[in-house]
């Protein structure tokens, strides 16, 4: 049973509706999200890419519809087992989401301190590790208010994996940062992806930064999904998907579209 | 850390000064008395109670020993007046019960004037001696015709 | 005429509903507080928001409203050469009225709006969600241990303002009227009993400890999420708790005297 949701998608929605009271977000929502790989939703605002990121981690529940993560079914579970599936998941918020009357430290030490027994060395030991994967030191008794954009971002990113999840969501993990801060959380996320085999589904406008990472992307348009590789996007012969990719769409088809033939395959 | 264990001193005292406040308040305003409830429940009768009332506090040379409980008429339409007090109160047979005024105008209460008999009062029994309230109106017309304010005894 | 009678009934209706969600709302705040470990560091930082840093402003009114009410109930008294019960009145009003709905009142102004506030900013700006993503229950972490914080300390602002209003008309009457200091601590512990007065006056701090607590945290906690919607449900609460206070102080007067 597992095998198989696992072969057709770590996380699957299938029939997916959902209205805030009148303004209808999903129809009948078709996707799936691959097991290991970097997946990117994008659409215009609207869309509904945070909201779709929010229904994978049951924080908001479809209103038809099923949406299995690791092949677990989640719409109609109780909030108790829903934590329990939600041990599998990290998520990085959009403004990071941090506790802002807590330290750095206590906040990325937190899930252990929730649903750990490790003793205090051993907490200190995993925080710092994480906190150093992600490019952060001598920031610990630091509150979060004292935090720069792409340092709170990096520090909510270490608390998000410190449980190891298999899953990372992102919402919007690019914006409102300065080019630098964007490729080395671009670089995190792709280290993340290979060396651990992480599940990683990010919602993003980054639209040049989405193409370069991105083993498949997700449009969504019309209440509904188109996917496909980078590539197969940025040839699509729909005119509204070549407007949307834009520019940066051009480009990337101009230096990759010789992989097109081997990822129709 | 510092920082913390400064807080939590501050709420130590916080908690401690309104506890003591609701102690001060219970016990010494509203005169709570750990012992009670009494226990001891006498009955003394009386041709006019004035202005006594159930809860009125019952005294012995000026110290709150209980309270009225209850107010009834008897068969002989007097006041019987109910008091419960406290437990290991010992009065002694011939104790009488009198109904006094703290200042002019103040509250009434029963005021106990222990007796010299060895044997002691058990609970259920009537007081022997009684003495009603002291009329106001009686009061003034005494000191006009000249009685003096030494009657009552 | 019928559209109008139609939308009283809408609004009432929803009135109702958001009652119903508010005491489901407090039930699991209860069923928070029983299931372990109870979060004392956040309870401690609770109680010291809530209640110390309230300790200044209770003691200041306290002691005004008791050089208000002592200067005030002596003017009338007099009239009646009745000032030696200057102490059973102030006594009495105090303890059974003042003390407790003014004690709610300010804190309601002071405390429960902050409280609204933080949950509200905390729900903005997706920290609930954030936790609930880490699998902890937003209701037990951050929710019971603020509610607790209220419903504890408003007793004991309560005692506070009330001792520090006695104490204020005791200045004034005392020291700078005059009077006898026995005769009002006399009058005073003669008036008040336990069991009328002072229990009546915690059963209403506690009461109204929860009726705040309930208000303030679940105004925050289901406030919309944006900074207009925050600043909405702030005042929310104030109006809300202000209202339900005095309300309840009403029935439980009338409860009392049955």
């Amino acid at each position: 049973m597992t095998e198989v949701d696992e072969e057709s998608g770590h996380v699957e929605a299938r029939g997916v509706a959902l209205a805030f009271g009148r303004r209808e977000i999903f129809r009948d929502l078709d996707c799936r999200f691959a097991k290991g790989r970097i997946s990117v939703l994008m659409g215009g605002s609207g869309t509904g890419k945070s909201t779709l990121l929010r229904m994978i981690g049951g924080l908001q529940i479809p209103d038809v519809g099923s949406l299995r993560v690791a092949g677990q079914e989640l719409v109609g579970l109780e909030e108790a087992q829903l934590k329990a599936m939600r041990g599998r998941l990290g998520m990085l918020f959009q403004n990071g989401a941090l506790l802002d009357s807590m330290s750095v430290f206590e906040n990325v030490a937190l899930p252990l301190r929730e649903h750990t027994s490790l003793s205090e060395t051993e907490i200190a030991e995993r925080v710092h590790g994480r906190l150093s994967a992600v490019g952060l030191s001598d920031i610990d008794e630091l509150l979060p208010g004292e935090l720069s954009g792409g340092m709170l971002r990096r520090a909510a990113l270490a608390r998000a994996i410190v449980m190891e999840p298999e899953i990372l969501l992102c919402d919007e993990p690019f914006s409102g940062l300065d080019p630098p801060n964007v490729s080395r959380i671009e670089a995190l996320l792709t280290h993340l992806n290979r060396d651990r085999g992480l599940t990683v589904i990010i919602t993003s406008h980054h639209m040049a930064t989405s193409l370069r990472m991105a083993h498949r992307i997700l449009l969504l348009r019309n209440m509904g999904c188109v996917d496909g590789s980078p590539a197969q996007l940025a040839s699509s012969r729909d005119s509204a998907i070549r407007e949307f990719l834009g520019q940066d769409g051009a480009e990337y088809l101009a230096h990759h579209g010789h992989e097109l033939e081997g990822a129709e395959g | 850390m510092q920082s913390n264990s400064n807080r939590d001193l501050a709420v130590g005292v916080f908690v401690l000064l309104g506890l003591g406040l609701i102690a001060y308040l219970s016990l010494q305003v509203g005169g709570l008395s750990l012992r009670e409830p009494g226990g001891l429940v006498l009955f003394a009768t009386f041709d006019d109670i004035g202005g006594l009332s159930p809860r009125s506090s019952v005294r012995v040379g000026g110290v709150k020993v209980g309270r009225v409980e209850s107010i009834d008429l008897d068969e002989d339409l007097r006041a019987r007046v109910r008091l419960n007090l406290a437990r290991d109160l010992e009065l002694s047979v011939d104790t009488a019960a009198a109904i006094r005024t703290s200042g002019l105008l103040g509250d009434q209460f029963v005021a106990l004037e222990p007796g010299a008999e060895d044997e002691l009062l058990v609970t259920g029994e009537d007081f022997a001696f009684t003495e009603s309230a002291i009329n106001l109106d009686k009061l003034i017309g005494s000191v006009v015709h000249g009685e003096g304010l030494g009657g009552g005894d | 005429m019928t559209r109008g009678l139609a939308n009283l009934g809408a609004a009432t209706l929803r009135q109702i509903e958001e009652l119903g969600r508010m005491i489901r709302f407090g039930a699991r705040i209860v069923m928070a507080a029983s299931r372990p470990p109870f979060r004392w560091r956040a309870f401690m930082a609770a109680v010291y928001d809530s209640g110390v840093l309230s300790v200044a402003l209770i003691c200041a009114a306290g002691l005004t409203v008791g050089f208000v009410l002592g200067l005030q109930l002596y003017n009338t008294l007099v009239r009646f050469g009745a000032e030696d019960s200057l102490g059973t009145a102030v006594g009495l009003s105090l303890i059974r009225e003042l003390g407790p709905v003014l004690t709610g009142l300010l804190v309601t102004g002071r405390a429960g709006s902050a409280i609204t506030a933080e949950i509200g900013a905390m729900r903005t700006g997706q920290q609930l969600d954030g936790l609930r993503m880490m699998a902890i229950d937003p209701i037990h972490f951050v929710v019971m241990p603020r509610a607790m914080a209220i419903f504890f300390v408003l007793p004991l602002l309560s005692a506070l303002f009330v001792s520090l209003g006695i104490f204020g008309a005791y200045l004034i009457g005392v020291e700078l009227l005059g009077l006898d200091g026995g005769t009002f601590l006399a009058s005073l512990e003669a008036a008040v009993e336990f069991d009328t007065d002072v229990l009546q006056s915690l059963v209403k701090s506690v009461v109204f400890g929860v009726l705040l607590a309930l208000i303030a945290t679940w105004r925050g906690y289901s406030c919309e999420p944006h900074s207009a919607g925050v600043s909405r449900a702030t005042t929310s609460t104030v109006v809300t708790a202000s209202i339900a206070i005095l309300l309840a102080d009403y029935l439980l007067t009338a409860l009392w005297s049955l």
